[in-house]
């Protein structure tokens, strides 16, 4: 399946749940304005997303609920039990839909009929605009018979004139009746400003209220006026003009009959007091509507027990009353009422704003509605299966599951020591084999568990590589140059610690790459190179490991250069700048403070980069380690541990204390007869292979009371910290564990020379030292 | 700046637009005798213009922009009439 239809439906699950749960709460608190925008996001995301996919009936049902959903949350109606019901069958149907989706990935065929009733019910309490009979008669460039009342507009003399004249030269005229939403200045529009672009513009008449509020009551941001235009410009110019407002406008074309016809046959419409006679019902169509549904809310309000009783909820129906008034032609005056005065107010205005069909709709509708949804699905049938179920868990209860099986495989391991205890202290070598056997399955299990917890934990690498292709564009762009940024291996998987602290050093060393690494694209011509560079991100597992590779083939680092900048940073003595070879020169790079920028960009340069890089990987268990070619390119490999979760480490003791030792950096452990150690300048020294390895005494760096027995063989454990190998004099090796390491916190925060706890199976705390600082430790007791 | 306000004086010049408006609205509010002069303004945001019909201020001079002058300005060339009076048809 198209992945972004497969978000879709996951997400879609979620929307349905809040907009069913949100059309639930609001049937208990109707009209809190809160739930009624969250509604209203999730009916609108909705829409928004299905518009992405070939969906039109989904698209249609959306907007219509999503339209019912902006007048109430407008508060020009309120919402009730009849359309809560009307948009839940709305969002069951949709939910149904998704299932088919799910499984077929198109609509069911059925779709477009069972959607077009509920988008007529959805429609009926916003007025029904499409079945109203005046937008039947703005069809489309046909000269209609009937004129509209509106024409009464339209001056009377001005209109025998022209009606003449159209009769004489046998034409017709077009004739628009706009009237721009009350809040269409928010939505940027200037309605004044659509009207003076209207071609060959014959006649305007702005029509304004039928009553204008008091300069106090006045807002200066609702729209109250509207235009009756008369204009020689085709229909077609017309409804391209208006295309944006379509359903605030109406355009009819009429002949000379037409005008005639309505100068004559509505005689009183326009000889002295054409206007109120004519315009009150248009008015109210338009004006009362809305007044009406505030009547009938502040009545709902008003009625109900216990809602309306303290003071700013009072004031605030009283407020709305009296512009309900306003605008049916009735003020009122309600300064002081209290709730009961309000009610018969209420009562007598709407009796006075006397054909009221809405709230005569509302009422009765409900009662029909349900009979009719007896057939429909019902909120405890099954229903379908909407998108793979995936969970959304809070990454806190993965850690917790982690550090719950970390605890289930100390206990587990606490078996074996049982298991011998039974065999030594209470002599039963039954026992101790039944116990192993349990010890063998629940060691399975708990394995199993753990590759489990793993899994879930894991990404993909494209995680990580997501955020590069906008970088890669938007750096290539300031810098000017043309780069191809190529990704693999992006299915890879990791632990999403890992993933998550590879983002800043990937940032780095890409930003390194487009900054310094690569030339413009005309120097890369007179190098003879293809003018777009070529920027490499490559992921792939490298068994417990993931390696991450960054390769550009832009000019690569030049050995001599690096040199000479670390010697005037002072990085490197005069000898070292004559003995480096040229990929311990490379290394340079990862110097703390060493920077080859001679300038400092914005984008890097501050000689804080590549450093700050291995830091970060080394901090995560992992190593960097960059090779180049002068003048063909730069390569940078950033290996990783797949988990952090678990570490594996090599256990050995010192006076009996046991301390773990990571084993990435463990190269060997060797065994060294007394008379091969020697030692130079103060310093243990081992032969290995030709090669002079330091050896460093732990007991005596940890301050541990133990010397090795004269004559003893030495145990040496040999590690690689920094490309640099270094032995470790101990008293004893013992295994490798995996364990899961816990940060020292506490009162053992200060100590830098242990990375972290572990617990062993047989309840003992195993100190992971932090080989590092072990060393600098070294270097101070020496 | 499209609005040049003074105290009882107005001058509307350029395009005015929905920023305006809320300003426009308040002069027309306080002002005591409000004149407004329209020669140099091109076009007027809707709000301007429902603001102008409601507060009826004098119009010192005509815009001359054509538009404005041959459509707009008829309707507030009536001056003193009612605030609510029905109808925009030209006398």
């Amino acid at each position: 399946m198209n992945p972004l239809l497969s978000q879709f439906l996951a997400e879609a699950n979620d929307l349905l749940a809040s907009v069913d749960e949100g059309l639930l709460q609001l049937e208990r608190v109707p009209g809190d304005p809160e739930l009624v925008n969250e509604v209203f996001r999730a009916a609108h995301t909705f829409k928004g997303s299905s518009g992405l996919f070939d969906f039109p009936e989904l698209t249609r049902l959306t907007h219509a609920a999503e339209d019912l959903l902006d007048q109430v949350r407008g508060g020009r109606l309120a919402l009730d039990s009849g359309m809560t019901d009307d948009l839940l069958a709305a969002f069951d149907l949709i939910r149904g839909w998704l299932a088919h989706v799910t499984a077929h990935e198109r609509l069911p065929a059925s779709a477009g009929n069972d959607a077009a009733g509920l988008i007529t019910r959805l429609r009926a309490p916003l007025g029904g605009e499409e079945a109203g009979p005046t937008s039947a008669s703005a069809g489309p460039a046909r000269v209609i018979s009937a004129a509209p009342q509106w024409l009464a507009w339209f001056d009377a003399e001005w209109l025998t004139e022209t009606a003449g004249w159209l009769a004489t030269t046998a034409s017709t005229l077009r004739f628009v009746w706009y009237t721009p939403d009350t809040d269409c200045f928010f939505r940027a529009e200037d309605p004044l400003h659509l009207i003076r672009q209207v071609p060959a513009l014959d006649k305007l008449n702005v029509v304004q209220p039928q009553t204008w509020p008091t300069p106090e009551e006045y807002d200066e941001y609702a729209c109250l006026l509207s235009f009756a235009v008369a204009t020689r410009a085709a229909v077609g110019e017309l409804e391209y003009l208006f295309r944006y407002v379509p359903d605030q406008i109406e355009i009819v074309e009429l002949d000379a009959d037409a005008i005639t016809r309505h100068l004559s046959g509505e005689p009183p419409l326009h000889v002295e007091e054409p206007v109120t006679a004519a315009f009150v019902p248009m008015i109210d169509s338009e004006l009362a509507a809305d007044a009406r549904a505030v009547l009938h809310a502040a009545h709902r309000a008003l009625t109900m027990e216990g809602v309306v009783t303290e003071g700013t909820r009072l004031r605030s129906v009283r407020h709305a009353v009296t512009a309900a008034a306003g605008a049916l032609g009735v003020p009122v005056a309600l300064a002081e009422a209290g709730p009961a005065e309000l009610i018969e107010a209420v009562v007598r205005l709407a009796g006075e704003a006397a054909p009221a069909p809405v709230p005569a709709a509302v009422a009765v509708e409900p009662v029909e509605r349900r009979e009719e949804r007896a057939d429909e699905r019902r909120a405890d049938d099954p229903g379908g299966q909407v998108g793979t179920r995936v969970l959304k868990v809070d990454q806190e209860k993965v850690d917790r599951l982690m550090e719950l099986v970390g605890e289930l495989n100390v206990a587990k391991n606490g078996l074996t020591f049982l298991a011998d205890a039974a065999e030594e202290e209470f002599g039963s070598r039954v026992l101790s084999r039944r116990i192993k056997d349990q010890y063998a399955g629940l060691h399975r299990i708990a394995e199993e568990l753990q590759a489990a917890v793993m899994d879930v934990r894991m990404l993909p690498l494209s995680v990580a590589f997501g955020r590069f292709p906008r970088l890669v564009r938007d750096l290539s762009r300031r810098l000017g140059k043309t780069i191809e940024l190529v990704t693999e291996g992006e299915d890879t998987m990791a632990d999403k610690d890992v993933i998550e602290a590879l983002g800043d050093p990937l940032v780095h060393l890409v930003r390194n790459s487009l900054d310094h690494g690569i030339e413009p694209s005309d120097e890369r011509v007179a190098a003879g190179k293809a003018p777009a560079a070529r920027l490499t991100l490559a992921a792939v597992a490298d068994g417990d490991a993931v390696i991450v590779e960054v390769s550009d083939d832009g000019r690569g680092v030049d050995p001599e250069r690096v040199k000479r900048k670390a010697y005037e940073k002072g990085l490197i003595s005069e000898e070292e700048l004559e003995t480096l070879s040229d990929s311990e020169a490379v290394d340079l790079v990862f110097r703390p403070g060493f920077s080859t920028a001679d300038q400092v960009s914005d984008l890097s340069g501050r000689g804080v980069g590549m450093d700050a890089v291995r830091a970060s990987v080394e901090k995560l268990g992992g190593a960097v380690t960059m090779k180049s070619k002068f003048g063909q390119g730069t390569y940078t490999r950033l290996r990783l541990p797949l988990s952090m979760a678990v570490t594996q480490v090599m256990v050995v003791s010192v006076s009996g204390q046991r301390f773990g030792i990571p084993v990435d950096l463990v190269v060997e452990t060797v065994r060294v007869p007394v008379a091969e150690m020697g030692r130079v300048l103060h310093q243990d020294v081992v032969m290995m292979r030709g090669e002079v390895v330091p050896v460093i005494d732990l007991a005596r760096v940890l301050d541990m009371p133990w010397a090795p027995g004269e004559g003893e063989d030495r145990r040496i454990l040999v590690v690689s910290v920094n490309g640099q190998r270094i032995g470790l004099l101990v008293e004893a090796f013992h295994r490798e564990v995996d364990v899961i390491l816990k940060p020292m916190e506490g009162l053992l925060a200060y100590a830098d020379e242990f990375s972290g706890t572990a617990l062993l199976g047989d309840g003992l705390v195993l100190l992971v030292l932090n080989m590092k600082e072990v060393l600098g430790l070294a270097a101070r007791v020496a | 700046m499209p609005l040049e306000l003074h105290e009882e004086t107005a001058n509307l010049i350029g395009v005015v637009t929905v920023d305006e408006v809320e300003q426009l609205t308040g002069w027309l509010r306080t002002a005591k005798r409000p004149k407004v002069g329209l020669r140099r303004c091109n076009h007027l945001h809707t709000g301007a213009l429902q603001a102008l019909l409601l507060f009826r201020p004098k119009i010192s001079s005509a815009p001359s922009d054509a538009f404005l002058a041959t459509q707009v300005l008829p309707l507030l060339g009536v001056s003193g009439g009612p605030a609510n009076k029905q109808g925009s048809d030209p006398p």
